[in-house]
């Protein structure tokens, strides 16, 4: 049944006519309201990075921020760390839960976001701005270029959401 | 006129491959919707890759285990999970008296000295999971899921709810009126007594820690900490709260396993008896 149901989304999308005239489910398909910034890069573990000459300013995604709930607690590296692509280098929590983050590029950490200690609930209200986590050199600024663009995050988001 | 054709292949039992074959014979001066259409195709392939997934969760069923035993389990488990060497599994356990801290290291909210609680015949341990500080000990359900998350598209929030509503199922199993807290204060209250208490880790995606659902635990050691960093609120258990006999405490382990099996979406649960070589002391 719910076979059909995609068969006949694709018929849309393709702009064929079916036999079974069932709605477009749109709601599966464009359930991602969150917000991303253009000429941010993406991971698929929901951080972005901000690239500006020898600085890479790394946060975690609007996506990301909704589906964690109100952040109370931020645990960050210290300067001088390094971080690796993939690997985490600090945790927030919220809900009573612990979500590690991972960096998206490897690099040093040059400075860390020490408002967040004081004020956590930044990360869910200025994700893009001053929620920002960390500061890093990258070491190999050809990692940027694995990462998704802001278009490309945003229907990676979609796929999540729909299950 | 544009034309396309499509053709979809089924394995045998199931439907694990989908295969669209697109012959484009696009005349000049036309175009073709190829956003919205890469759009609906990825989304199908995706949606029926799912289909395909055989969703098996697997439960572990224990005694009395050793707060750190059963740490250095999940530790093992969740890298397991993490490397895609297991599939989801689930932990159903009880502790000895431990007192447990979060991330956050609450430990002002002890409200003994580390050898007045060793006196006492408990431990005290660290962990990296979220949450204040809580009591764990016998005739307390432990329940530990290990699964990924970002195989069912949950966040924290999300996943903190399902573990919640499985608690609010099993005391109302019970007769027992439970609900979530109100905002910030996540766990699971009769009145403004607390039944059923949350601590999680996600770690790439991963789960560990989980949640403690009084059955019938002693209820004085709740008194020597301020339970989860919320004062004025009182601490209760099933026993307290429900008119009825209550069975044995497996039983209702079982129930707890089974409403997370059902909220999260499992085709098919695997049962085993311990079964898992836990590190060494196991049995106290």
């Amino acid at each position: 049944m719910a076979l059909k149901l995609w068969a006949s989304s694709a018929a849309n999308a393709l702009k064929l006519s079916s036999r079974a005239s069932a709605p477009f489910p749109a709601s599966s398909i464009s359930r991602c309201f969150s917000s991303v910034i253009d000429g941010f890069r993406y991971s698929d573990s929901h951080e972005w990075v901000k690239h500006q000459g020898d600085v890479a300013t790394i946060g975690i995604t609007d996506h990301a921020q909704g589906h964690l709930g109100e952040v109370v607690f931020v645990e960050l590296p210290e300067s001088g760390t390094s971080v690796t692509k993939g690997s985490g280098f600090g945790a927030v929590e919220s809900v009573k839960a612990t979500s590690d983050v991972n960096s998206p590029i490897s690099g040093e950490v040059i400075e860390v976001n020490s408002k967040l200690t004081g004020a956590p609930g930044l990360i869910n209200t200025s994700t893009y701005e001053d929620g920002w986590m960390i500061k890093v050199k990258p070491s190999d600024p050809s990692e940027l270029q694995s990462l998704m663009d802001s278009k490309e995050y945003s229907k990676f988001c979609e796929e999540e959401d729909a299950h | 006129m544009s034309r396309m054709a499509t053709f979809l292949r089924f394995s045998s039992s199931r439907v694990s491959l989908i295969s669209f074959t697109l012959l484009l014979d696009k005349p000049p001066g036309s175009s073709l919707p190829l956003d919205g259409l890469a759009a609906a195709l990825v989304h199908i392939q995706h949606r029926l890759y799912q289909m395909s997934l055989q969703r098996t969760l697997k439960a572990y069923k224990f005694g009395i285990v050793n707060y750190l035993n059963a740490l250095k389990l999940q530790e093992r488990l969740s890298g397991e999970r993490k490397a895609g060497n297991i599939q989801d599994t689930i932990l159903s356990l009880q502790h000895p008296p431990t007192y447990t801290l979060g991330k956050r290291r609450t430990d002002h909210n002890l409200l003994l000295t580390e050898s007045e609680v060793q006196a006492m015949g408990a431990e005290v341990h660290y962990t990296e999971r979220g949450g204040d500080i809580t009591f764990h000990g016998p005739r307390q359900a432990i329940i530990y899921p290990i699964i990924s998350l970002r195989a069912i598209g949950f966040g924290a929030r999300k996943y903190v709810e399902g573990l919640e509503s499985i608690m609010i199922e099993v005391a109302s199993l019970y007769g027992v009126n439970a609900h979530p807290g109100k905002a910030g204060e996540t766990g699971v209250w009769v009145g403004d007594r607390k039944i059923g208490a949350i601590g999680v880790r996600i770690s790439s995606g991963i789960t560990s820690h989980g949640l403690a659902f009084n059955i019938d635990p002693d209820l004085n050691y709740f008194k020597h900490i301020v339970p989860c960093g919320i004062r004025d609120k009182g601490v209760t258990s099933l026993r307290r709260e429900a008119q009825m006999q209550l069975p044995e405490d497996e039983v209702i382990h079982d129930q707890l396993i089974q409403s997370f099996a059902k909220t999260f979406h499992f085709k098919d649960m695997q049962w085993s008896q311990g079964g898992l070589i836990l590190p060494a002391d196991e049995i106290k």
